[in-house]
């Protein structure tokens, strides 16, 4: 197991990328929570060593959209919310960010991890294949789509800034 | 877009209530980061405990299933009894057909040679060979000379009623060499004996004789004519004795 060191270095530096994902995939706070206090325990209890930041933080986008999925599937979840409920949304957000962040929450599931790795995280097609055990060709596809879906709901943004 | 998505992504953060839930929840589910060393310390004991099982059974498997001595029961059914260090028979291998026979009739393997000499002894086979004259003879040759010299003991006691059984102890060394000729150890020894007197015997031959045949045939080529009184046991070269009737000249 590793130390409580460890682990609070770990929340601080991966926190804000769990909760993100988990704000994508999920549909209330409540979920968010679980699943954000699911992957710091596998974190905890895990004795995987890895070879740097970058390695660390795949395991945790992994983890994370993997426990996402498994609570997503999970039969007895079937409570839909609105967006403010999902996100607590901060003080700062301006109306662009929301609608940005309404287009992106309503891209099937599929589509929003590969945005949010691709357009925030910055991976490229390949990279997330790796990440999300996908086929990269996949992966182009699910961009290419996703962003042909971005663009019919926010209409005219640069794209491909 | 990638920069509107990267703005508006910016702006989400995970809040310090839920690092610190977190880390409340996480002492609690480790009890204090402590769960999993305690977990170790007893999952390292009971590896460790199953491992030393494992190499003890497997050290006392081999132990069990390794021979310390050998009793060879030849008359006509020639068999050779493997007895470890438990005093169990392990091992009962027929080294002719009525040997084979005798041990398919009789299952004594897994018992204590005591049994077994006994049961094999008393068995109609070699009753019915020693009521016609036969010559019965129990070699046992072994790693452990105290143990040969029970399992001596023992035989003696088991022949005890019967006439014409010999109870020899042979030299360890020879089984190796009777088993490449194909003869159990008590009629190797016979055999060793007559080609002394006859360098022309070989092993097929003495194979396919009893031993009141090939008794009877060193009586008649050795001047002195003792065979189990005096050469056969001298040969052996350890401690040796025969059971009742023994020098009767059958």
């Amino acid at each position: 197991m590793r130390s409580e060191q460890e682990v609070n270095t770990a929340i601080e530096r991966y926190s804000d990328t769990v909760k993100r994902l988990c704000m994508i995939n999920l549909k209330n706070y409540a979920d968010t929570e679980d699943i954000f206090q699911t992957v710091f325990l596998k974190y905890a209890l895990s004795s995987v060593c890895f070879e740097n930041h970058e390695h660390e933080k795949a395991w945790f986008i992994r983890v994370t959209i993997n426990a996402c999925r498994d609570l997503i599937k999970s039969f007895f979840r079937s409570r839909t919310v609105s967006i403010d409920e999902i996100i607590n949304m901060p003080d700062n957000i301006t109306p662009d960010n929301r609608e940005i962040l309404e287009a992106v929450l309503s891209l099937p599931a599929k589509y929003k991890d590969v945005v949010y790795l691709h357009y925030y995280e910055g991976y490229t097609a390949v990279q997330i294949g790796k990440i999300l055990k996908k086929n990269a060709n996949t992966v182009y596809t699910l961009l290419t789509r996703s962003k042909q879906m971005l663009k019919e709901k926010l209409g005219d943004i640069d794209y491909d800034q | 877009m990638t920069n509107n998505i990267k703005e508006t992504f910016n702006k989400i953060h995970a809040e310090e209530e839920l690092k610190i839930k977190t880390k409340t929840f996480l002492i609690r589910k480790t009890d204090n980061y402590k769960k999993r060393r305690f977990y170790f310390k007893y999952q390292t004991i009971a590896i460790a405990a199953c491992l030393l099982m494992f190499i003890m059974s497997a050290g006392g498997l081999k132990l069990y299933f390794t021979p310390t001595s050998v009793i060879s029961i030849d008359i006509n059914p020639s068999l050779e009894l493997g007895v470890n260090m438990f005093d169990k028979i392990i091992s009962v291998k027929g080294y002719n057909d009525d040997g084979n026979e005798l041990s398919d009739l009789i299952d004594v393997k897994y018992t204590n040679y005591k049994y077994g000499l006994e049961q094999l002894i008393n068995s109609q086979t070699i009753d019915q060979y020693l009521l016609n004259n036969g010559s019965l003879s129990i070699t046992v040759a072994g790693t452990n000379q105290k143990q040969c010299n029970d399992i001596l003991l023992n035989a003696k006691n088991c022949t005890s009623g019967h006439q014409n059984a010999y109870c020899h102890i042979a030299d360890y060394s020879q089984i190796e060499s009777a088993h490449q000729c194909g003869l159990s150890v008590g009629k190797y020894m016979a055999y060793l004996e007559l080609k002394a007197i006859d360098s022309s015997i070989t092993p097929e031959e003495i194979s396919g004789m009893t031993m009141r045949e090939i008794r009877e045939r060193i009586n008649s080529l050795s001047s002195d004519g003792a065979y189990y009184q005096n050469n056969y046991c001298n040969q052996s070269g350890h401690n040796h004795g025969n059971g009742h009737g023994r020098g009767h000249g059958h």
